[in-house]
């Protein structure tokens, strides 16, 4: 009687993990030593976190850290601001599920909504308390994450119902949303002015990375054509430009601002200083945002220019409707790193004396109550960076895959 | 073409011609503008631009200098004396971040799978997190909180000790720590932040320059008995060098660049020397000059060596 | 007594230098009538390319004329997009829009050039994708077509225009064989509904079947030009006689 052939079962995890980590003595070695490490890290990491580190100091400055030195009495309006921006992105958010790239929508909540929505209502829940803030103030966050999913749950349901006209529309919320925060931040329109000066932390830094982002960005692409451009003055100027700036390191172009910006207008008089490094920043960010758009202009086959060209389209509309998508597409991986990178290098305003969140946190470090905190400042800094940064590198990865379902996402 | 009268604005050929002085018009407007404004405030303020003022006392003194240098020496040795500080922690830098960056690249590609995770972790987290946040991370809570004197950190030939770091034969004296080679804790920090900081992104060129080679060189080396690591070394590594070296350029550059944070560190370096002769002086657009100058030069110093290695490493093809 | 058909492209002397020197039209006289079929033949290099894209100005000349549908080709850019909106051209690259579906790559132009209402135009795409036997693409993107798809989506998007005259640039030498007949069937339908057509290229089948005349190209001069009975059976140019022989 024939044996019966031995079942072949798919290696469990621990047959994984054997042949992960110690496949070879050479391999075992190095995973033992690591993991050694590690463990060693992460326990005395724990240790200091649970014990010695003395976390009031981000409690006890938390609006500093949040809106700098912006007047208490006006801070109504930084929250009615963030309740928009909850509301908007809410309902951007339902939308884009309720109209996926590809047929009818799935679900109402896919998976990675669902861990989405488990991490903001932790958030929600659990920031408050560690910063010990005060009730009303807890309850306000609590709001305020409720509406934004509320918003989502409403768009994701009933957008369908909204008429083609009007959803076109929706992406100018954003624009408009700018120009209103723009006016609440900083005055107008009856309401009280609040100087540059003093608007610090958080507020500061998603301020100038936003102002920046959204500026470079057609700046960018106008220089990338212009670099492509056969005319020779266009050309050479864009070059010159994108080399100039590649060429110094922004610490310097944010010196020249604050420095020279004066001597170059006319009665020596110049914007705040806030105003000048928001516009340093942005033109910074255009020359590198043209490399981006650069390359992906050169992908785009001639035969596309020369087709729609044939059709009739003017140079203009071709290249609005036919080589800039196709472009853009391509250039998107590298412009979002250009945008992350610009949310990063808004740290270096602290060094020319303005009070970003790195700023904030220097001053808050000064005072003596507070000296020598500087560990749990900067890790919790860190935290929140990594977590901005990378939210905006997922966000550009979904972008991509919505954008072009077949290619494979970089990065 | 056949001589029939065009309207400039529908003609092709002039077209191109009349929106370039039309641009041209625009920039040289604005140019004479903002030069004439500049040339108006300074010398409004008694600041025409001069470089005399180079060979005044520099008034202040800079902490850390390879050449000598005290408070009553010109400017313009206080300024070289920055910008030899910048090219030391560059070079040293343009070195370790390669060595660091190789190794975590190549590591993505080993057999251990903790490494590669480890190494993948390692890229994500330092790419997300700000360089001056890091900067001033190594500096205070690091490198500041070392210990001092006979509690220093004591390894074989070295010690890590709040006054510095001390190669060679360290040895205390009077409670004091001194050895033939010293680095300051300030060149210390820089160093460490750009080189983990460069270096979370030469992995990342390396990987992608490993990951162009064809999956068939590594089975053919296989194939003709290579061990891994010898297949790294002397098939896929040349061929990888061919993606890895313009990518290097514009790292080291950035790395270069980046050097200009050392402010943050207490370090005296170009830009920090340079901030601080143009509070004592006044010279802004000078000092200004100076500085975009140093660096651009720097940058085409590093790109010419690049490019002279891009052409021995780029494969010589029929 | 019917009158003459009009005369759709007429080109005189045409000479064409490249910046480098290398003088790729030599003095090139054509003329194609209203509902005519001409086939440029001629080895590579020989400039029948080039010619044809001076028709719609994807080319330029310094020398001689050209007037389409009686808009003679000149600097004026109103001319060169009267020009263009009457010629269609098909690629041998297809250049089909790949962000767009292959609906919208038909109305992109008719919509934002002549101005027309975007119901009507997708009315009349469907239509033209029905005639070119691919109307249930009409949702999908351009990726996910195989390549006779996408050049007969190609000439339905030239044609969505309505242009009187139409120019094929060695449209099937990218296909691979067996989608080759499907093209030039499309083709075929065009030549047989009247459409004045220019086209370059190496199947000889087409050129015999459909063709009213056949013209060969070499070294940027016209060598030879015959109905295409006379020119395969009989070619009067030694030329012409080397270039057969090369290609059958």
């Amino acid at each position: 009687m024939d044996a019966v052939p031995p079942l072949r079962l798919r290696p469990g995890a621990w047959q994984r993990l054997r042949r992960g980590l110690f496949a070879s003595r050479v391999d075992g070695l190095i995973s033992i030593v690591l993991i050694g490490f590690l463990l060693a890290a992460a326990l005395g990491l724990a240790k200091w976190a649970l014990f010695q580190a003395q976390w009031a100091v981000i409690s006890a400055n938390s609006t500093l850290f949040a809106v700098g030195r912006y007047p208490l009495e006006q801070q109504w309006r930084l929250w009615l601001l963030t309740t928009l921006l909850a509301l908007a992105t809410g309902l951007s958010w339902g939308l884009l599920r309720a109209f996926p790239r590809s047929g009818p929508p799935v679900t109402l909540w896919p998976r990675n909504d669902r861990w989405a929505v488990a991490i903001l209502v932790v958030l929600a829940i659990w920031r408050p308390m560690a910063l010990q803030l005060a009730l009303p103030i807890q309850m306000r966050w609590w709001a305020i994450t409720g509406l934004l999913l509320l918003a989502r749950w409403a768009a994701g349901r009933w957008g369908q119902a909204i008429p083609q006209v009007s959803r076109r529309l929706v992406p100018l919320i954003w624009p408009l949303l700018y120009l209103v925060g723009m006016v609440l931040i900083s005055g107008g329109l009856g309401l009280v002015q609040v100087a540059p000066s003093e608007w610090g932390g958080l507020l500061l830094t998603l301020l100038m990375s936003s102002f920046a982002i959204l500026l470079c960005f057609p700046l960018g692409v106008l220089l990338a054509l212009g670099r492509r451009s056969e005319l020779p003055l266009l050309r050479w100027g864009s070059v010159l430009y994108i080399e100039f700036i590649r060429g110094a390191p922004l610490i310097t172009l944010l010196f020249l601002g604050q420095n020279i910006l004066g001597f170059l207008l006319p009665g020596g008089m110049a914007p705040d200083r806030v105003w000048r490094a928001a516009w340093v920043l942005t033109f910074f960010a255009a020359a590198y945002v043209a490399e981006a758009v650069r390359s992906g202009l050169s992908a785009v086959p001639a035969g596309q220019l020369e087709a729609a060209r044939s059709l009739g389209l003017p140079l203009p509309l071709a290249l609005i409707h036919v080589v800039l998508p196709q472009a853009l597409r391509v250039a998107l991986p590298a412009t979002v790193g250009q945008f992350i990178t610009l949310l990063q290098d808004t740290t270096l305003l602290s060094l020319i004396g303005l009070l970003d969140l790195l700023g904030t946190a220097r001053t808050v470090m000064a005072n003596p109550e507070f000296l020598g905190k500087n560990a749990e400042v900067y890790l919790v800094l860190a935290v929140l960076f990594w977590c901005c940064c990378a939210a905006l590198g997922l966000g550009s990865r979904a972008l991509e895959i919505r954008l072009n379902p077949q290619a494979q996402p970089s990065r | 073409m056949a001589g029939v009268f065009t309207p400039w604005w529908r003609n092709r050929r002039l077209l191109p011609w009349i929106v370039q002085a039309a641009v041209g018009l625009l920039l040289l407007v604005l140019v004479a503008f903002l030069v004439g404004n500049l040339v108006r405030n300074l010398t409004a303020a008694g600041l025409l631009l001069s470089w005399s003022w180079l060979g005044n006392p520099a008034g202040f003194d800079i902490s850390e200098t390879l050449l000598p240098f005290d408070a009553s020496l010109p400017y313009w040795r206080a300024l070289l004396a920055g910008l030899v500080n910048t090219l030391r922690v560059v070079l040293v830098g343009l070195v370790g971040a390669t060595l660091l960056g190789t190794l975590v690249g190549t590591a993505s590609f080993s057999s251990n799978a903790l490494l590669k995770r480890l190494a993948r972790i390692y890229v994500e987290l330092i790419r997300n997190i700000p360089l001056l946040l890091q900067l001033v991370f190594w500096y205070f809570v690091v490198f500041l909180a070392l210990p001092n004197g006979t509690a220093a950190i004591q390894l074989p030939g070295v010690v890590l000790a709040k006054s510095g770091l001390f190669l060679g034969a360290p040895e205390l004296v009077n409670g004091v720590w001194q050895s033939p080679l010293k680095i300051t804790v300030e060149f210390g920090a820089l160093l460490t932040g750009l080189v983990v900081y460069t270096a979370a992104f030469i992995a990342e060129v390396v990987r992608g320059g490993v990951a162009s080679v064809p999956q068939g060189q590594w089975e053919a080396a296989g194939s003709l008995g290579f061990s891994p690591l010898q297949t790294l070394r002397r098939i896929v590594l040349p061929q990888a060098l061919r993606v890895i070296v313009p990518g290097l350029n514009s790292q080291y550059i950035s790395l270069a660049k980046n050097s200009s944070l050392a402010v943050a560190c207490g370090y005296t370096d170009l830009y920090s020397v340079a901030e601080t002769s143009l509070n004592q002086s006044g010279r802004a657009v000078e000092v200004v000059l100076i500085l975009l100058g140093a660096y651009l030069v720097i940058d085409l110093l590093i790109s010419a060596v690049m490019n002279g290695l891009n052409g021995l490493v780029q494969l010589r093809e029929r | 007594m019917t009158p003459s058909p009009a005369v759709m492209i007429e080109a005189r002397g045409v000479e064409k230098w490249y910046p480098n020197g290398f003088h790729a039209l030599r003095g090139v006289d054509l003329s194609v009538e209203q509902g005519e079929v001409v086939v440029i033949m001629g080895p590579s290099g020989s400039g029948k390319s080039t010619f044809l894209r001076t028709f719609n100005a994807l080319e330029d000349f310094q020398k001689g004329s050209i007037t389409v549908d009686g808009i003679t080709l000149s600097d004026d850019l109103r001319h060169i997009d009267a020009i263009r909106r009457e010629v269609g051209m098909v690629f041998q690259q297809f250049n089909l829009f790949p962000h767009l579906t292959v609906l919208d790559n038909l109305t992109l132009a008719p919509v934002l050039v002549r101005k027309l209402a975007k119901a009507e135009v997708q009315r009349r795409a469907l239509e033209l994708l029905e005639r070119v036997g691919i109307a249930e693409q009409a949702h999908k993107y351009p990726g996910q077509l195989s390549g006779g798809q996408q050049q007969r989506v190609a000439i339905a998007r030239s044609l969505c225009m309505e242009p009187r005259i139409m120019l094929f640039d060695e449209p099937t030498s990218a296909l691979d064989p067996e989608m080759v007949q499907e093209v030039l069937e499309v083709m075929q339908g065009l030549a047989r509904d009247g459409m004045t057509m220019v086209v370059v290229t190496h199947e000889v089948r087409f050129a015999r079947q459909v063709a009213h005349r056949v013209v060969l190209m070499d070294d940027g001069e016209v060598v030879e030009m015959a109905p295409p009975e006379r020119f395969f059976s009989n070619p009067q140019h030694p030329r012409s006689r080397q270039f057969l022989s090369q290609i059958s």
